[in-house]
């Protein structure tokens, strides 16, 4: 473990040289096998295992169905297999796809797929991470059918699509910035493609111009990244956000969930301090928006209590307080720490709701930390007062979080 | 892997995989069965021992996380102060049903009066939560917690 860390650190810093922000220099022609080294790290940071694997299925083989209003899309195989997979793509046809959102055969892919942050990749890095998946075992798995309604279902559609959305154009570092910053941005928008998720999206769905306000994605609240204090990452020291990126908790700040803890477990946390220190310098540099839940500290417990919040901290009591402790500092663990989390302060709930329901996991150094789902133990108008309990007694929120919340 | 773990002030070393619950090695390897397995997700109380002085869920607890840590189980509680109170009490007030949950539950009250000596109610309520008694022994254990914090044992 430590030599292939050793290894890696060795290679991104190679890497760094080379390719600092996506740029290739003319130097020797590295090897296949430091080319897939290098595919696998921006794999990693391109995050894409999270998508292209289904629970219960082989590591990605796709399938992994994506609900949306007008239908569900699955996504593809995209181990090497000739028929199923990707084995016969050529290295303009995977450009093409990765970046331009049109596969084999001029077939249009959906933006489930991020191409728009992907097309900010250079022909490198792009073709390093197809070197990574065709180093791997093939496996046969044909992709589900997606299900989208006309007139959604109709692919060459996106032609318009991508006209408004997709600039298609490879990353250009801003020379008035410094290096560290132009590989926390290339990181952050053509890897991560955080914005996918954390910027608000405009009304053809595609990513709006309040650069990372925070947003809903699939039932989940994505934070506000930018740089306000209040509502932003803004008030968060240094050692909170390498820790939050890096590991998925900070102290004082809670932990990572759903797709934000899949993001930490397939991508950041492979991710060198060097790249990780990269990222939180181009986050300090986002203009601040003030927009979305402010994280706030635990009120002290002065109030009386209704009869909701009250039947709420009985279940807290019961359920809750044995790993999340009353005082929200999380029992051997800060994983489990609830203190200071956007989560607790959100009036809407959004993230509470679906963590009560779906449960949460994240694979760590320390073996995998999860929350089981509390779906079938209690009923919608248990749950609901729980929320309701849970946001006034760690965010302070007045809010009755509504039993139909639950009821989906 | 091989781990040291320093289990009652004895040091051991056990070859498991990283990930293996600390409940497991205490149960199966040690042989240390006074540590009960309730719920296994950290939700019952019924396996918990200390970790630094910290009440923790040995159920969830990574062997990999507890190396080199100190950790008391109740096979040797009563070599604590505040544990040879607390168990005295529990006799004295016969808070025990069953059983099965009382290891955990002594546990954590002894990590509560190793912190706060003389907890109010509300206090016992709060650092009890998570320890959960099906026989319903709650009103006795908080007495005897009371008893043992006025060393009247």
């Amino acid at each position: 473990m430590l030599l292939r860390y050793a290894l890696l650190t060795a290679l991104v810093a190679g890497i760094g040289s080379h390719t600092a922000f996506g740029q290739t220099a003319a130097t020797s022609a590295p090897n296949q096998n430091e080319i897939i080294e290098k595919g696998e790290y921006l794999f990693r940071a391109a995050d894409c295992a999270a998508c292209h694997t289904a629970p219960d299925s082989k590591k990605l083989t796709g399938g992994r169905p994506f609900p949306l209003p007008f239908g569900t899309v699955y996504a593809v195989n995209i181990t090497p297999d000739m028929q199923s997979g990707i084995g016969g793509y050529t290295d303009a046809e995977w450009l093409k796809a990765l970046r331009e959102g049109v596969g084999r055969g001029g077939k249009h892919l959906y933006p489930v797929m991020p191409y728009t942050a992907y097309t900010l990749l250079s022909d490198d890095d792009a073709l390093a991470i197809k070197a990574y998946l065709f180093s791997l075992h093939p496996e046969k798995a044909e992709t589900p059918q997606n299900t989208l309604v006309f007139p959604f279902n109709q692919r060459w559609g996106m032609v318009f699509w991508n006209w408004l959305n997709n600039p298609n154009k490879r990353f250009e570092p801003d020379s008035n910035r410094s290096p560290e910053w132009n590989r926390g941005a290339y990181l952050t928008e053509a890897l991560g493609h955080c914005s996918q998720c954390h910027t608000p999206r405009n009304f053809t769905y595609g990513l709006s111009s309040k650069a990372y306000a925070g947003a809903v994605q699939v039932g989940w609240k994505a934070y506000n990244l930018t740089s306000d204090k209040e509502h932003g990452l803004g008030d968060w020291t240094d050692e909170q956000l390498s820790s939050y990126l890096s590991t998925g908790k900070a102290v004082g700040r809670g932990a990572a969930s759903g797709p934000m803890a899949e993001a930490v477990e397939h991508g950041l946390r492979y991710m060198t301090p060097s790249d990780i220190s990269a990222m939180m310098t181009y986050f300090r540099s986002i203009a601040p928006i003030a927009k979305g839940p402010v994280a706030q500290d635990m009120p002290p417990a002065n109030a009386p209590l209704s009869t909701t919040y009250k039947r709420g901290e009985a279940l807290f009591a019961q359920a809750c307080a044995g790993c999340h402790l009353a005082n929200g500092l999380g029992r051997q663990s800060d994983w489990a720490a609830l203190a200071g989390a956007h989560s607790v302060s959100d009036p809407a709930a959004s993230n509470i709701v679906q963590v009560l329901l779906t449960g949460t996991s994240l694979e760590t150094d320390q073996g995998k930390v999860f929350m089981p789902s509390f779906e079938k133990g209690y009923t919608a108008d248990e749950l609901a007062a729980l929320s309701s309990y849970i946001l006034a007694h760690f965010g302070g929120v007045k809010a009755d979080v509504p039993a139909s919340e639950f009821k989906k | 892997m091989k781990f040291d773990l320093k289990v009652n002030g004895t040091l051991h070393t056990v070859d498991v995989t990283g990930d293996m619950p600390v409940l497991w090695i205490l149960r199966d390897i040690l042989h240390l069965t006074g540590t009960k397995y309730g719920c296994g997700v950290a939700q019952c109380g019924a396996c918990t021992v200390h970790v630094d002085g910290q009440p923790v869920r040995s159920c969830l607890l990574t062997v990999q996380s507890a190396a080199g840590r100190d950790i008391t189980t109740i096979e040797a509680i009563n070599q604590t102060e505040a544990g040879a109170r607390v168990q005295q009490a529990w006799l004295d007030e016969e808070v025990i049903q069953c059983g099965y949950c009382q290891s955990g539950q002594i546990m954590t009250a002894t990590a509560l009066l190793q912190k706060t000596p003389h907890p109010s109610d509300a206090e016992i309520d709060d650092a009890m939560a998570g320890n959960i008694c099906r026989c319903g022994t709650y009103v006795r254990i908080r007495k005897a917690i009371h008893k043992a914090a006025s060393h009247d044992v």
